[in-house]
C-alpha cells in the first residue's frame, strides 16, 4: 500500500495537469487581444509570442510538481499522496484566475511557485528529523518578535498594512512566516506542558488554573504578536493569529475554560479597538453597511458582492465575467472572481477543496503518536483553514473584510512560500506517520 | 488528544458549511438583486454589445426602442412635446447615472441575459450575431398615458388608472416629467435634481406622499360597516362639526340627518370623524392594512408604502381625523386607485401589474403574466354599500363633474387641506378616486392635482376625462 503513494499522487497530478491545460486554454482562446507579442515583466525588454508564455506557464508548473513527486519516489519519502495533488489544484486554479485577471501577476506568481516547490524540496530533505524542532522554543519566539517589529520601523504601507519589508527586487511580508514560527512554539510548549495547562495546580473562584510559570509565556507571546499586530495595522493575521492560538490551547487541554476567556479578551480587545482606532472602526462600519459608503471606502466590498451576485448558480464562464472590475482582485478578492466567472458551484467546489486538505491535514495529527507532532500538524492545518475561512467570509461580507490572502490562490510570493513551508513540514510528518525512513513494518 | 482534534475538525467543518449556507444564500437569493442593481457597471458593459430589447405598449406602441448604429445601441423613448410620457416607468439607461425603472429591474431580461436566454446566448456567440434582448409588453396605453398627462396641463400631480377585474395598470402618469432621452447631455441630469419645487424625477403615482383627504372615507367606511359601527340606514346628526375627546372638528358645512350613502356622496366630515373614532387605532389600521395601503405591491418601479400616524402620535382626536383623511395619514394615488378598484371588484384588490408579457425579438412569449387575486379588502355586501354611496357622489353629490353622459360613474371627492411651513394659505391638495361604468367596472382611476383647490371641482374632471377614453376605446 505505502509503495503506490507516489503512484497515486502522480496520477491525481495528471487530473490537475488537464485542469489547468484547459483553464489556460480556454483564456488563451477566448481572448483575441492574447495573441499579440506579450513582454515578459520579469526581465525588462524581452518579448515573447503569448502562446510561448501559455505553454510555458501550463508546462513549467505541472512539470514542477512531477519532478517533486518523482524526486520524493527516489528519495523514498512516504508522506501522505493527497495534500500535494490538493495544492496543485489550489495553486493551478491561482494561476488560471491571475492569467485571466493580470497575466503579468501570473508570471511572477510562476516564479513564486518554482521557488515554493524549491522551498518544499528543501523542507522535505533537511528538516525530515521532526523532533529536533521541539527544543528551539525559545528561538521561535526571539525570531518571531524581531520580524515583527522590523516592519514598524523599516516596513512599507500596502493596501492599509504597514507589514511589508521592501528588499529591492521584491517585498516580503514577515508576518506570514511568523505564523510558522507561532504555531512551532505553541506546539512545543504546549507539549511540554500539558498535563499543567490541563489540571492547573491553582485555584481561582472554584477554577483551577496553571501557575504564572505556565500560562505566562503564552500570554506574553500572545500580547506581543497582537500589539504589533495593532501596530502593523494588519487586522487580519491578528485574527488568524489568535485563532491558531485558542485552537491549539484547545487541542493540548480540551478546556473550554480558555478558549472562553480567550473570546472575552476578544470582546473587550475588540470593543477598545473599535473605539481608538479609527481604522479598525472603518471596517467594521462598512461591513454593517457598506452601502452608505458606496463611492468611497465600502467601493470595494461592494463591487465584490456585484461580482458574487452576478455569477450565478453556474457562473458567467471562464473569461466571460468582469471582475476586474474589484479593486486588488488577484490578491484579497480573487475567490468572488472565481465565483463570478465559476459561479456558486465553483465556489463551493474551492470550498471543498480546502476541506480535503484540511480533512487530511487532521487525519494525519490524529494518527502522530508524539504529541508535538500532532500539535504542530493541528496547528498548521487550522491556520490554514482559519485563514481561507477569514478572508472568504471577508470578501462575501460575511465578517468585516480583512485584508489577508487566500492560501495557495491569492498573488503573493511571501504567502505562496509560507505555505509551501507549512505544507512541507506536514509532509514530513505524514511521513513519520507512515513508518518514516524504515524499510520494513 | 485525539479527542479534542476530532472536536477542532468539527468545528472547522461547521465554519465552512457557514460559508458555503452563506454564499448559497448571497447568491440565490441576493443574486438577482446585486446582479441587476442600477451601480453594478456589469451590465451597462455588456450592453455595448447587445441590443437591449423594445418596451411596447399594450395594443404595440414603442415606448423605447433600441437603434443600433453599428457597434453602440442609441436608447430612444417615445416623446410627445418636450418630454417623454413614460420616463417614470420606462426609466432611462445612462452610463454616467446607472439605470433606473423598467429599464433597471428588468435589465436581465430586456438584454437577454437570463437563465432562460443561455443557449440562444451561446448561439450568438458561435454564429457571431449581434445578441439581442427580450422585449416587454406593458399593461400600460399610450393613448390614456397621453390623455391623463393633457388633463393635468403641466400641473404637479399625477393619474393612476386600472382595470380593476384584472390588475393590469392602465395609466400611471405623473407631472411633471422629465425627457429621459436627454439624461446624459450636460447639465439636464443636475438641473432635474436641484428642481426641489417641481421634482421631476419623482414619480408621484407611485411614491408620492399624501394627505388623502376624504377619498379615504371608502377606507373607514368600510372599517364602519364591517365591524357593525352602525347599520348603514341609521344616522348620525351631522350640526357642522364633531366634537371629538373635548375637541371640536369642523365641518364644512350643517349635513343634518346623515345617513351611509348621504355621508359619502356628501363627504360628511362629522359622520366619520364620530363613528370612524368608535373603530379604535387596532381596527383602523386593520382596514388600512386590508385595503392594501401599507404595502408595496411589486410592480417592477419603486413604490412608497402608505403610513399612518406614528404610535406615539395615536390619540382620539388623531383617529377622528385621520378617519376622514386629515392627520398623519400619507398615501400614494396608486394605494388609492387600489382601495377604489376594490369597491369596483366586490371587495377583491387584483394584483397589480405593469408588465403583461415578456417576448423573444421573434415574439414569441417567453413570460406572460396572469392575473391573480391579491387582497381580500372587504366582504362584497360592504363593497356594495359604498359603491352606492360613490354612484350617489357622482349622481346627486360632491363628484357630480366627474358624470359620463351616457354612462354611470362612482366616485369620491377629497380635498386634503396642507400646513405649509413656507407659503401662507396654500390650497389644498385636490383628490378623486372613481371608476365607471358603474355597474360592470371596466377603469378605476385616482387623480391628485397639488395644491390646486377642491377636489370636486379640480380632480374629478381629470378623471372624468381619462375615464371617458378609456371606455371609448373599448367600444370601438
Amino acid at each position: 500500500m505505502l509503495a503506490h503513494l507516489r503512484k497515486e499522487e502522480r496520477s491525481l497530478l495528471q487530473y490537475i495537469t488537464a485542469f489547468l491545460a484547459v483553464g489556460i486554454m480556454i483564456l488563451y482562446l477566448g481572448k483575441p487581444e492574447l495573441t499579440q507579442i506579450y513582454e515578459l515583466s520579469l526581465s525588462s525588454g524581452t518579448k515573447l509570442p503569448f502562446w510561448w508564455f501559455v505553454v510555458f506557464l501550463s508546462v513549467g508548473t505541472m512539470a514542477g510538481f512531477y519532478l517533486v513527486s518523482i524526486y520524493w519516489k527516489l528519495l523514498g519519502f512516504r508522506c501522505d499522496p493527497f495534500l500535494m495533488p490538493l495544492t496543485a489544484a489550489l495553486t493551478s486554479l491561482g494561476l488560471i484566475f491571475l492569467f485571466r485577471l493580470r497575466p503579468q501577476y501570473a508570471e511572477r506568481q510562476f516564479a513564486w511557485l518554482l521557488i515554493g516547490l524549491l522551498v518544499l524540496v528543501i523542507v522535505t530533505t533537511v528538516l525530515r528529523k521532526m523532533d529536533r524542532l521541539a527544543d528551539y522554543k525559545y528561538i521561535y519566539v526571539a525570531v518571531g518578535v524581531i520580524l515583527l517589529i522590523i516592519p514598524i520601523f523599516f516596513g512599507q504601507e500596502q493596501y492599509g498594512a504597514r507589514s511589508w519589508l521592501n528588499l529591492g527586487i521584491f517585498q516580503i511580508q514577515p508576518s506570514e512566516f511568523v505564523k510558522i514560527l507561532l504555531v512551532l512554539f505553541l506546539a512545543s510548549f504546549l507539549a511540554e506542558n500539558q498535563r499543567i495547562l490541563t489540571t492547573g495546580n491553582n485555584q481561582l473562584f472554584g477554577i483551577s488554573i496553571p501557575g504564572i510559570r505556565e500560562i505566562g509565556p503564552l500570554v506574553g507571546m500572545w500580547g506581543i504578536s497582537l500589539l504589533i499586530l495593532v501596530f502593523q495595522r494588519d487586522l487580519g493575521t491578528a485574527l488568524i493569529y489568535f485563532c491558531t492560538f485558542l485552537a491549539m490551547i484547545y487541542a493540548a487541554t480540551a478546556r473550554l475554560f480558555y478558549v472562553l476567556l480567550g473570546l472575552l479578551m476578544f470582546l473587550i480587545g475588540g470593543t477598545f479597538a473599535y473605539h481608538i482606532f479609527s481604522h479598525v472602526q472603518a471596517r467594521v462600519d462598512i461591513w454593517l453597511n457598506p452601502w452608505i459608503y458606496m463611492e468611497g471606502s465600502g467601493y470595494q466590498i461592494i463591487q465584490s458582492l456585484f461580482a458574487l451576485g452576478s455569477g450565478g448558480l453556474f457562473g458567467s464562464g471562464l473569461g466571460e465575467g468582469l471582475p476586474n472590475l474589484i479593486p486588488a482582485v488577484h490578491t484579497d478578492f480573487i475567490f468572488s472572481a472565481i465565483v463570478e466567472e465559476l459561479g456558486l458551484l465553483g465556489g463551493c467546489a474551492v470550498l471543498v477543496l480546502y476541506m480535503c486538505f484540511i480533512f487530511r491535514g487532521l487525519m494525519i495529527a490524529l494518527a502522530c503518536k508524539d504529541d508535538f507532532f500532532a500539535l504542530v500538524t493541528a496547528g498548521l492545518t487550522v491556520l490554514m483553514g482559519f485563514q481561507t475561512f477569514i478572508i472568504i467570509a471577508g470578501v462575501i461580507k460575511l465578517l468585516p473584510m480583512t485584508g489577508v490572502t487566500l492560501p495557495f490562490i491569492s498573488y503573493g510570493g511571501s504567502s505562496l512560500i509560507a505555505n509551501f513551508v507549512i505544507l512541507g513540514i506536514i509532509l514530513n510528518i505524514s511521513h513519520e506517520v507512515n513508518g518514516g525512513n524504515d524499510t520494513e513494518h | 488528544m485525539i479527542q479534542n482534534i476530532k472536536k477542532l475538525g468539527y468545528f472547522l467543518l461547521f465554519t465552512f458549511v457557514t460559508l458555503i449556507l452563506y454564499l448559497t444564500y448571497l447568491v440565490m437569493v441576493e443574486g438577482d438583486t446585486l446582479a441587476t442593481h442600477p451601480q453594478n457597471r456589469r451590465i451597462a458593459v455588456k450592453e455595448a454589445g447587445i441590443i437591449r430589447g423594445t418596451i411596447y405598449d399594450r395594443v404595440g406602441t414603442k415606448l423605447a426602442e433600441t437603434k443600433w448604429l453599428g457597434q453602440r445601441g442609441e436608447r430612444v423613448y417615445l416623446k410627445e412635446g418636450k418630454d417623454t410620457p413614460f420616463a417614470h416607468i420606462t426609466g432611462y439607461v445612462s452610463d454616467r447615472y446607472g439605470s433606473f425603472g423598467l429599464e433597471a429591474s428588468y435589465s436581465k431580461e430586456l438584454l437577454g441575459l437570463t437563465e432562460a436566454d443561455v443557449l440562444e446566448n451561446v448561439l450568438d456567440k458561435i454564429l457571431n450575431r449581434t445578441p439581442q434582448g427580450n422585449d416587454l409588453v406593458l399593461t400600460l396605453d399610450a393613448v390614456l398615458q397621453r390623455t391623463a398627462l393633457k388633463a393635468l396641463a403641466g400641473r404637479r400631480g399625477a393619474v393612476v388608472a386600472l382595470n380593476p377585474r384584472t390588475g393590469e395598470i392602465l395609466a400611471l402618469a405623473s407631472s411633471p416629467t422629465f425627457d429621459a432621452n436627454k439624461i446624459d447631455q450636460p447639465g439636464v441630469w443636475q438641473q432635474l435634481n436641484q428642481d426641489a419645487e417641481n421634482a421631476p424625477l419623482l414619480n408621484r403615482a407611485t411614491q408620492g406622499a399624501y394627505p388623502p383627504g376624504s377619498v379615504i372615507k371608502v377606507v373607514t367606511g368600510a372599517g364602519i360597516l364591517s365591524q357593525n359601527i352602525l347599520q348603514p340606514q341609521a344616522t348620525v346628526q351631522c350640526p357642522g362639526y364633531a366634537v371629538i375627546d373635548g375637541q371640536r372638528i369642523k365641518d364644512n358645512k350643517a349635513h343634518g340627518s346623515v345617513d351611509f350613502i348621504k355621508a359619502i356622496a356628501l363627504s360628511c366630515n362629522a359622520y366619520f370623524a364620530l363613528e370612524g373614532s368608535k373603530l379604535g387605532w387596532g381596527k383602523f389600521e386593520e382596514v388600512f392594512n386590508q385595503f392594501g395601503l401599507n404595502e408595496k405591491p411589486e410592480i417592477g418601479i419603486p413604490v412608497r408604502p402608505g403610513t399612518i400616524a406614528q404610535k406615539d402620535r395615536r390619540n382620539q382626536s388623531q383617529l377622528a381625523e385621520s378617519a376622514f383623511g386629515q392627520g398623519d395619514t400619507l398615501l400614494s394615488p396608486l394605494h388609492m386607485a387600489l382601495a377604489c378598484s376594490a369597491v369596483a371588484n366586490r371587495g377583491i384588490i387584483m394584483k397589480p401589474f405593469l408588465v403583461k408579457e415578456i417576448r423573444k425579438p421573434d415574439g414569441s412569449p417567453v413570460k406572460i403574466t396572469e392575473s391573480t387575486p391579491w387582497l381580500t379588502a372587504t366582504t362584497p355586501q360592504v363593497a356594495e354599500q359604498i359603491a352606492q354611496g360613490m354612484t350617489a357622489a357622482v349622481n346627486w353629490g360632491t363628484a357630480s363633474s366627474a358624470s359620463i353622459r351616457g354612462i354611470e360613474v362612482a366616485g369620491k371627492t377629497g380635498t386634503a387641506e396642507i400646513q405649509s411651513a413656507t407659503e401662507t394659505a396654500v390650497l389644498p391638495h385636490a383628490w378623486f378616486i372613481g371608476y365607471a361604468p358603474a355597474k360592470d367596472p371596466q377603469i378605476a382611476v385616482a387623480v391628485i392635482v397639488e395644491k390646486s383647490g377642491a377636489g370636486g371641482r379640480i380632480a374629478a374632471p381629470v378623471a372624468r376625462e381619462v375615464m371617458a377614453v378609456a371606455l371609448m376605446r373599448d367600444e370601438r
